[in-house]
């Protein structure tokens, strides 16, 4: 299976018609080279799911022909060691393997400093995964778009995670008077605290932050930050943590009796209730990082999610989630992107031609539509849902009665403005 | 509430100072800072994680228990494997050479992991579900901890009748105390070396057994534990059992009673305590 | 003779390098900057090993403050954002550091210095790091293109920038290096130095003021140490904690003695060869840290002199050979 957004038997018609300089579609493969953590704590949750992705997904598309015609040759690469290594390497990759197209980094620190490399080296790179905010954004709104010609994410950043998840609370909870953030203590929690507590004054300016707590990544002991957000008795908390992070906190927290009377609010929680399994609690708040659930969208409406849920599962053992569906939307955008570019000028598209082609693409994902903008970002809707038991599975589900779909125009900043600016100037 | 904070802080400690306990043997008696230190944490943790997912449907629950010795084992074998290989080979050199083998053992073993165990999360939570949760003064507490604890409180108690009352620990602080000296009384300095780092190594691998029930064991799981153990030995004092438990009471302490009241503190609190300590007594609390 | 020789190689090597531009490809260039930056770190790292004789796993703490006092400068004082200014600012603030901490850390010697270097720079670590509004914390700081003198680079790009002026600077920046610590160490200062790493007792008895020579080697390590990373920080564009993290500082460690650390020039090879290391490593196979860490253990275990140490013995065989 697999879509395919332009039929590539009308591209030879096109390219002769318009009567351009052709350049004949080489017969080598397509270097894609992928980067995402294979060592380390973010392996497990991102970079592995994202390299079975891209594995599977190329796989797929050479059966079906490739890339016009021309087969893809991955190139796998771990992303740790540093960002130091990781501005090497990229930089090798373009300039000595000479890749098409760099996709990947799930760390914003690793994005923020590569993505800039895309101009300096004349290199295409996709970023995947990564979520913070302030990548494609200027210094003031309005900022000058795009940010960088040649680098791109195919996916929202964390805006509409965090967002989505105060839209839910105002609709669900509107009479509650407390909150309560455990973040990670880095980039990414702060942002996401950030993007929420805003959203929040905004939404609900009655609401009151009781208390913010902030533990190191890769901490294994959350029973004091349990005890202390416990002791200020919020409503609700809110929480950026991933990975292990977030099932160590969830299972610990379900030992000292804290889902009792407070609710979590996973910007990011996904993959959690199939990783903690039956035990997680129920009720809680849980957010897709966009629409990115094996369930959503049904099956019965989406044979693409169908497919793609499947062949996962048949391959690798394990229900896909968020970091797979974001690495199929990267190596698809390169794919559509190069077959719109080809259409266009005829033969095998020039770096700039399939930078220009990515700008306005728009394409059907497993999780619905995903569409690249001018600012070189794209948006997505996002989903947040409820947990909850059913027998079909061994783990909580997001209660299809009540899955909410906020569309991408009502959680993503328009072009130009600062998401922080945007969300102060709603009325 | 109280009551929690105080097991919370029991908690943290009790795994700090099993974390530092070996760190501190192996400084003691050789004089080596084991860089590897976290990386048998590690192994630890993910061998015990596998033995538990591996028997849990199968055999009694009293041995889901056991299982989590396989951590302590395996470490020590490869504590063993280490100490013949690399720092048998070392005792001649000087320093840099031992933190370097140390090192580089770190990095070489960080992949071994990845080799054999994969990249993927290890659960084992079967232990802590099992044992259930506890009411204390109206908040509920999981029983697992407190085995923790009870485990480490064994471990300390093992290793202070051990060092303090039997021979071989009595020859095992000698050498601390006084290597020449040690050799001039006829002490097999390389077989006792060889058995305090295996000691060391294995008390490393229970430290990461013990945390699988409640953190899954991922790539990368050693690095922090093996950060923590150096300030418990700074602030305490190399080589020093009793500051190593001091240590890591303050630390612990500090850190739960603190992160209720001030949320920003947690790790530059740590260095903050050691920086204080060491600026007032520069050999830590108990140091020499 | 001898002294002559070295400096006469020294020169041709040094025309050598101002070709070099002309003979590598830009990714090569850029890399063998990488190579230059960390060569300066090993001279100064070397100071206070190989003449000194402690073992600091904690020198990334000069190296980010080099680095990170540009980030920050380009961050809030963008009219300051010139090479001239950055350069000395950069030194400035490592002399800082390297004093407060060495003053803290050479009251100890060996396990308890290389622990107390090492929890020193990760307290920085932890600051970098949870200090995210002023330092951008785990996202670090982007590094533009600086001026110098007068001269703007806007509109070029940066492989550009560094194939050409900044190449150059940094040769010259370079080569000052060398020619100062090679002064350093042939100065009385320097084998006060050795004596002391020899024989501390005896160093003490013939009148060296031990804990305030290595004070002083402490902070000349620093300062080349924070050079180092400050010229370093424009060929990478970016600047993050992980710089003052303990494994970073390990890796300035495996350099200086997979060149060789009882040899003047070992820091400078086992810079250059540990950069390429690390990157063909990383580039060919996800199990890239058991190769560093082979090449490490195989390292110290059969040639502890390092590469050019090495080299060295091979070179004294030879002669001893010929003159036989």
């Amino acid at each position: 299976m697999g879509a395919t957004a332009v039929s590539v038997g009308s591209l030879g018609a096109a390219g002769k018609a318009i009567g351009q300089p052709k350049k004949p579609i080489p017969t080598t493969p397509v270097k894609i080279a992928t980067v995402s953590f294979l060592t380390g704590a973010a392996a497990a949750p991102f970079g592995i799911p994202g390299y079975n992705t891209f594995m599977m997904c190329a796989d797929v598309i050479n059966k079906e022909g490739g890339i016009l015609g021309r087969k893809i040759e991955l190139l796998s690469k771990d992303e740790a060691g540093g960002v130091d290594a990781q501005v090497k390497l990229c930089r090798k990759l373009v300039l000595e393997d000479k890749v098409d197209v760099v996709l990947g980094y799930i760390s914003s620190a690793s994005c923020q400093a590569i993505l800039p490399l895309a101009d300096e080296l004349g290199g295409l790179i996709i970023a995947y995964d990564c979520g913070t905010h302030e990548l494609m954004e200027g210094a003031k709104s309005p900022y000058e778009v795009p940010k960088f010609k040649l680098g791109f994410r195919s996916k929202a950043h964390l805006g509409i995670d965090n967002i989505g998840l105060a839209l839910v609370i105002k609709k669900y909870f509107p009479k509650i008077k407390t909150i309560a953030g455990i973040n990670p203590d880095y980039a990414w929690g702060r942002e996401s605290w950030q993007i929420f507590e805003v959203a929040m004054k905004k939404l609900m300016p009655q609401v009151e932050v009781v208390k913010t707590l902030w533990p190191p990544l890769g901490n294994t002991d959350y029973t004091a930050h349990i005890s202390a957000l416990m002791g200020a008795k919020p409503d609700i908390v809110h929480s950026s943590l991933w990975g292990g992070d977030a099932v160590t906190y969830t299972k610990q927290a379900m030992g000292m009796g804290f889902f009792k009377n407070i609710k979590m609010a996973y910007s990011r929680g996904e993959p959690y209730p199939q990783e903690v399994g039956k035990d997680f609690p129920e009720e809680q708040i849980i957010c897709c990082a966009g629409t990115h659930y094996f369930l959503y969208p049904p099956h019965d409406k989406s044979p693409l999610n169908k497919w793609f849920v499947t062949e996962y599962n048949k391959r690798f053992g394990k229900y896909p989630t968020y970091p797979c569906y974001h690495a199929y939307q990267a190596i698809y955008a390169y794919k559509y992107a190069v077959e719109k570019a080809a259409k266009a000028v005829g033969g095998w598209p020039e770096i700039d031609d399939i930078a220009k082609a990515a700008v306005g693409l728009s394409f059907k994902t497993p999780s619905g539509t995903l569409t690249i903008r001018e600012d070189h970002n794209a948006i997505e809707d996002v989903l947040v849902g409820f947990t909850k038991l059913t027998p079909k599975y061994p783990f909580p589900i997001l209660d299809p009665k009540r899955l909410e779909v906020f569309p991408a125009s009502q959680v993503n900043a328009p072009v130009g403005i600062k998401t922080v600016d945007w969300i102060n100037s709603w009325k | 509430m109280w009551v929690i904070y105080t097991l919370n802080a029991l908690y943290f400690a009790a795994l700090l100072f099993l974390t530092s306990l070996g760190l501190n043997i192996i400084l003691g008696v050789m004089g080596i800072l084991n860089l590897a230190h976290g990386s048998l944490y590690a192994i630890g943790a993910f061998m015990a994680a596998w033995t538990i997912i591996h028997i849990v449907t199968k055999a009694p629950v009293f041995f889901l228990y056991v299982s989590l010795l396989s951590g302590l084992v395996l470490a020590g074998v490869v504590g063993f494997l280490m100490e013949k290989s690399l720092i048998r080979a070392m005792y001649k050199r000087t320093l840099e050479y031992q933190l370097l083998l140390t090192f580089g053992a770190l990095l070489l073993l960080e992949d071994v992991i990845k080799m054999i165990w994969g990249g993927q999360a290890y659960y084992a939570s079967a232990p802590f579900d099992l044992l259930g949760k506890v009411d204390v003064f109206g908040n509920v507490y999981p029983i697992y901890f407190l085995f923790v604890m009870f485990i480490t409180f064994l471990a300390g108690l093992f290793i202070w009748f051990f060092m303090g009352r039997t021979k071989l620990g009595i020859m095992l602080r000698a050498i601390s105390l006084d290597r020449e000296m040690a050799t001039g009384l006829g002490l097999d300095i390389g077989r006792l070396s060889t058995f305090a780092f295996v000691l060391g190594s294995g008390l490393a691998g229970l430290a990461g057994a013990l945390v699988v029930p409640t953190t899954p064991a991922l790539l990368g799981i050693g690095m922090e534990p093996l950060i923590l153990a150096f300030i418990v030995v700074v602030v305490g004092g190399l080589g020093s059992l009793k500051g190593a438990l001091v240590g890591a009471l303050l630390v612990g302490f500090t850190r739960s009673f603190g992160i209720a009241i001030f949320p920003e503190i947690e790790l530059p609190l740590l260095f903050l305590i050691a920086g204080i300590i060491l600026v007032v007594k520069p050999q830590g609390l108990f140091g020499r | 003779m001898i002294k002559n020789q070295r400096w006469i190689a020294y020169a041709v090597i040094f025309i050598i390098l101002l070709f070099v531009p002309r003979l590598l490809s830009i990714h090569d260039l850029m890399l063998f900057e990488y190579g230059l930056t960390f060569a300066i770190v090993g001279l100064g790292f070397n100071l206070l090993l190989g003449y000194t004789g402690l073992l600091s796993f904690g020198h990334g703490a000069y190296f980010a403050v080099g680095a990170y006092t540009v980030g920050m400068i380009a961050k809030y004082l963008p009219g300051a954002y010139s090479l001239e200014i950055l350069i000395p600012a950069a030194l400035f603030f490592s002399l800082i550091l390297s004093i407060i901490f060495g003053f803290l850390c050479v009251r100890h010697t060996k396990i308890f210095f290389s622990i107390l270097t090492l929890s020193l720079s990760m307290l920085l670590f932890a600051l970098l790091f949870k200090l995210y509004h002023l330092t951008g914390g785990s996202d670090g700081l982007r590094v533009p293109l600086p001026t110098l003198l007068g001269i703007s680079f806007k509109g070029i790009r940066r492989p550009e920038f560094l194939s050409g002026t900044y190449y150059y600077f940094l040769l010259v920046l370079f080569a000052v290096s060398c020619v100062i610590m090679r002064g350093i160490v042939s100065s009385p200062f320097g084998k006060a130095l050795q004596a002391i790493r020899d024989n501390e007792v005896r160093a003490e008895l013939i009148g060296i003021r031990v804990r305030r020579y290595r004070l002083y080697a402490f902070i000349i390590s620093g300062l080349f140490v924070g050079l180092g990373g400050a010229l370093w920080s424009f060929v990478n564009g970016h600047v993050t904690a992980d710089l003052s993290h303990w494994v970073f500082s390990g890796e300035i460690v495996y350099m200086t003695l997979l060149g060789g650390f009882g040899i003047f020039e070992g820091p400078i090879i086992g810079a250059i060869l540990f950069t390429y290391l690390k990157l063909y490593a990383m580039g060919n196979t996800q199990y890239w840290m058991f190769v560093i860490g082979a090449t490490l253990i195989v390292l110290v275990l059969l040639l502890p002199n390092g590469i050019a140490g090495a080299f060295a013995s091979l070179g004294a065989k030879l002669m001893r050979k010929k003159s036989v």
